[in-house]
């Protein structure tokens, strides 16, 4: 019988391929998100749910046109600019059938810096970590061969920097 | 006795759990005339280096991501008609062909820390049944919401955390919409030779990103597809998609 639970063990802890991601929540965790001007319906009724620091770029907080789409543990919201648009998500989910011995594996996990800003297919992206949970910013253009926010890194860096903390609860 | 028993079931499971599902199989399948060649075998083989021997199945169980078979997964930038391949035409009837050929980590300038050269093509490139644009649709491979819809590109987050990128789509044939529901082989757009303001070769681009745990982060990734493709292609020429 002990011999059958811990085998029932070891199949649940070799199927185990994916879970949830613990948030270390900044302290103290919720000063940033009381704005004095209310954000916009979209947003706060978006997120309601969404149990991860919620980042968007400081300039589209009150942006009534955004489209949010979430759950309680990832979400991405979207914004619309003149011939591109911007997209942002935050995800605490994992998977883990990746083989850990592969040797690109191995480096990349020595390598990754907080946050790298990557020319993705088409799209140019920003790539971070906060509280223990990926992000990515990006930016997808109507005309990627030639608009240089979407072949340049200057355009998704100032957005990084000005990234704000706008809602998600523990 | 016990401890026996239970070293052997120990060994038993790990070499299930670890074994690549297809790593046994040659080039061919009996079935419908499939062939593919390996996983990370590029061609032609100036294409670049892929992650050959790398039969791992990323994402399995997924559904083909076009509706109906034959496909051909095949470098549109290598291939006949295309940027540095022979001469001719892209519809030209060998683009149209099996065997698959791999093209994920081929030569690119996008940043992909799992390809052998540091960047590459971070997905596959699907040619539908034939050449006519606008004609064949791309499908959901797994049930989840859509998150993202571009001037040609759609976001499916799959209920295992997936996420499955659709380029080139016409924006006008979309089926679906932002924060919409969608099931395992729902109707998402249709195939063409879109990419905004300019235009590619009619083809399906198709990517999946994951997060990985490391340590006390995680990292966002596009995972290798062509072996969970080969996977689901198979279970579609079988007709149980």
């Amino acid at each position: 019988m002990r011999l059958l639970i811990f085998s029932l063990f070891i199949v649940s802890a070799l199927t185990a391929q994916s879970g949830i991601l613990e948030i270390q929540w900044p302290k103290p965790n919720l000063q940033h998100q009381k704005p004095s001007t209310p954000y916009p319906a979209v947003l706060t009724k978006g997120i309601k749910n969404t149990k991860l620091p919620v980042y968007i770029p400081s300039s589209f907080a009150y942006d009534k046109n955004m489209a949010v789409v979430a759950d309680q543990d990832f979400y991405t919201i979207s914004f619309f600019l003149k011939g591109a648009s911007i997209m942002i998500t935050g995800d605490r989910t994992f998977q883990e059938n990746v083989p850990s011995n592969d040797a690109q594996f191995q480096k990349m996990m020595k390598a990754s810096p907080p946050v790298e800003f990557l020319y993705e297919e088409e799209i140019m992206s920003a790539d971070f970590n906060r509280h223990g949970i990926n992000y990515t910013l990006s930016i997808e253009c109507d005309n990627p061969k030639k608009d240089k926010r979407c072949k340049e890194e200057g355009f998704v860096k100032s957005l990084y920097t000005k990234l704000i903390m706008v809602g998600g609860r523990p | 006795m016990k401890y026996f028993l239970t070293l052997v079931l120990l060994l038993l499971l790990n070499s299930c759990a670890s074994k690549p599902p297809i790593a046994s199989e040659a080039q061919t399948w009996k079935g419908k005339g499939f062939t593919y060649y390996p996983a990370g075998q590029l061609k032609p083989s100036n294409s670049g280096d892929g992650r050959y021997g790398d039969n791992y199945i990323y994402a399995p169980n997924i559904r083909f991501p076009l509706a109906y078979a034959p496909a051909f997964i095949n470098s549109q930038v290598y291939g006949i008609g295309g940027q540095f391949g022979p001469r001719g035409s892209l519809c030209d009837q060998r683009n149209y062909q099996y065997p698959w050929k791999d093209n994920y980590c081929e030569k690119r300038t996008r940043s992909m820390p799992l390809c052998p050269a540091g960047a590459g093509h971070q997905g596959v490139d699907i040619r539908a049944r034939n050449c006519q644009n606008n004609k064949h649709y791309a499908v959901a491979v797994e049930e989840g919401v859509i998150t993202y819809i571009g001037s040609y590109s759609v976001k499916l987050r799959g209920k295992t955390g997936r996420t499955y990128r659709y380029l080139h789509l016409n924006s006008r044939s979309i089926q679906v919409h932002r924060g919409q529901r969608v099931w395992r082989g729902q109707k998402i757009g249709l195939v063409s030779d879109n990419m905004g303001k300019t235009k590619t070769s009619i083809h399906l681009h198709f990517d999946i990103k994951q997060t990985i745990r490391m340590g006390n982060r995680s990292k966002s990734i596009y995972i290798p597809p062509y072996t969970s493709l080969v996977d689901a292609y198979k279970r579609l020429l079988k007709g149980k998609p």
